[in-house]
């Protein structure tokens, strides 16, 4: 009986203080991020006037974001974030695993590559794409380079090609990264067991076939990470744009990337006379939050149904 | 007589490996001796060492582009993200891991789902939020951006670290009278260290690298973080190379050394989480 009582007192005593110890993290959560959130997917289906919000609007601003002349940038801004993730897939999330398969078969030194294959990527994106853009431009070093092993002449403008931009963008991207798969895969395949690459070798397969067949089966948990965060990433991207390229996605937007595209209409650098568009911009931000949040759930299903039991 | 074949085989591998080792250092060797050099000097000499290692570019960095002020105010929103985030979220982890509540779970999920909410489409109505709390212009405002954005890992880094810890721990020390808030901070904070310091690590990661909340929220100078310094930098000594890879070096310079002292907890972290973003 006493016992009962102590026992129910120390849960209310326990009720009071975890309300107390949550409430300060709940509140700046909830203020800061829940809140503006939700207020800016509400908000999307409205008629916005500056940063005013008028009368309840329907769908228009979704419609008015596909057509004439919203739509050719939503369509351009999506298409190069499609293109970045299929990239991203194959420079970065392909090459790091090849790495980090030959750092797996090497006894030494994996902690040191490791190390410095990773380091990019505690670095800002500001930094990387401002050192790039230096490399990169006219004049700059890597032009020099070409120059000299005779790849290349005269100046190197491909940055303000069209057509090559978005491709050294997504590069730069993929070298800012690259240590995100080598480690995320290493430390995926010291968890298999060794005796499975045993019995394949004694099957009679090579490395290659190890990596194929044997591996990248059970590395399946690893692979499905890495899809998401790149998917999450890439249709964040930003910065590297911003910085390389201008918040237009120079030369003619043909950089130009969904957040960027945001960017400009919710804080004025978009069109001729640079003024926002609150109402086309909410209504991209709730068009974005669908295209990630259903993108992930479909990849988180994807990759737990392939995942290997043993 | 087979060993040679075999260290053969292996040619390609290390090749590949070493390939990438160059591509990741040569363009961060080129910053850190163009740092010191005169543009005429770059021009001339690309890859080779400086001529002297003459700190003008650094000086004029910090003085003349006002990088010592943005260092500052980087650091000051940093270290007050990190506190805020740790103190808050352990808090809020330790009920949650380690009391039964009943809505333990509801509350946790509400937590977690923000690890993945894309945030940035939500800067209008923060944008409008700040203004009318008057958070514009301020590096509190940031603190408490980074904060909330930073709490959802933490408070799951926290929550997975605490929940393993013997409910022996704290049942004996509320035997001994010991206070809920002593308990929390003076027996099972110390216990979960490691946790600390990944949320420690990875918040000064990302609040020293963000580049978007500062371009909304800051338009006085003073204010300035240092990758929105760097990016104005960019464009506005496009001809003074020597500056902007000086600049570039002192606003990647506390993270390079935190990097070459936490390398391990770093690797083992990214490898087992992957919360690096």
């Amino acid at each position: 009986m006493i016992a009962r009582r102590r026992k129910s007192s120390l849960q209310r005593t326990q009720q009071r203080m975890a309300v107390l110890f949550i409430v300060p993290a709940l509140a700046v959560y909830a203020l800061f991020v829940l809140y503006p959130l939700l207020m800016s997917l509400w908000g999307s289906f409205f008629v916005w006037r500056g940063l005013r919000m008028l009368e309840f609007a329907g769908l228009s601003n979704f419609t008015r974001l596909f057509v004439f002349p919203s739509g050719g940038r939503l369509y351009g801004a999506l298409w190069h974030n499609v293109a970045w993730f299929f990239g991203i897939m194959l420079f970065q999330n392909g090459l790091g695993l090849l790495l980090a398969w030959l750092l797996f078969l090497r006894a030494k030194g994996a902690a040191f590559f490791q190390s410095v294959f990773f380091f990019p990527a505690v670095l800002s994106p500001v930094i990387v794409g401002a050192l790039w853009r230096l490399l990169l431009a006219p004049g700059g070093t890597i032009e020099w380079m070409l120059n000299g092993l005779g790849l290349h002449q005269g100046s190197l403008t491909v940055l303000g090609n069209s057509h090559t931009a978005l491709v050294m963008l997504i590069a730069v991207d993929a070298w800012n990264w690259m240590g995100l798969p080598v480690l995320i895969y290493t430390a995926g395949l010291r968890q298999i067991s060794s005796q499975i690459f045993e019995a394949a070798r004694l099957d009679g397969a090579g490395s290659g076939r190890m990596l194929v067949s044997v591996a990248l089966p059970l590395l399946m948990p690893a692979v499905g990470t890495l899809t998401t965060l790149s998917f999450i990433n890439t249709f964040n991207q930003f910065d590297i744009v911003y910085v390389m390229q201008g918040v237009q996605g120079n030369p003619s937007y043909s950089t130009d990337t969904l957040v960027t595209y945001f960017y400009r209409l919710a804080f004025g650098a978009e069109g001729a006379v640079g003024i926002t568009d609150i109402g086309l911009a909410l209504a991209l931000g709730t068009l974005l939050f669908l295209i990630l949040s259903i993108g992930t759930l479909v990849m988180l299903r994807f990759f737990d149904r392939r995942t290997v039991q043993l | 007589m087979l060993a040679i074949p075999r260290q053969l085989a292996r040619l390609p591998g290390w090749t590949a490996l070493v390939l990438w080792t160059a591509a990741v250092l040569l363009p961060l060797y080129i910053l850190v001796v163009s740092c010191f050099k005169t543009t005429a000097e770059i021009y001339d000499n690309r890859l080779g060492l400086p001529q002297s290692f003459a700190f003008d570019n650094f000086v004029a960095a910090w003085t003349r582009a006002d990088l010592g002020q943005n260092f500052i105010n980087s650091l000051i929103v940093t270290g007050g993200a990190v506190i805020l985030t740790i103190i808050v979220s352990a808090m809020a982890a330790y009920p949650l891991s380690r009391y039964r509540l009943g809505w333990n779970g509801i509350m946790l999920g509400l937590f977690l789902s923000g690890i993945m909410l894309p945030i940035r489409l939500a800067s209008v109505e923060l944008f409008t939020l700040m203004r009318n709390l008057g958070l514009l212009d301020s590096l509190i405002g940031l603190i408490l951006v980074y904060s909330a954005i930073r709490i959802p890992f933490a408070v799951f880094i926290f929550a997975n670290f605490m929940s393993v810890l013997p409910s022996e721990l704290d049942e004996a020390a509320r035997m001994d009278g010991a206070g809920e808030a002593r308990i929390l901070f003076q027996i099972v904070l110390p216990m979960v260290k490691p946790a600390i310091s990944i949320v420690a690590i990875f918040t000064a990661i990302a609040v020293w690298n963000d580049f978007f909340f500062p371009l909304i929220f800051i338009f006085d100078d003073r204010y300035k973080t240092v990758p929105l310094a760097i990016s104005v930098f960019v464009g506005q000594f496009r001809t003074d190379w020597g500056l902007v890879f000086a600049s570039l070096a002192i606003s990647m310079a506390p993270i390079l050394i935190m990097y070459c002292l936490l390398a391990r907890q770093i690797r083992e972290g990214v490898g087992s989480g992957g919360g690096a973003k």
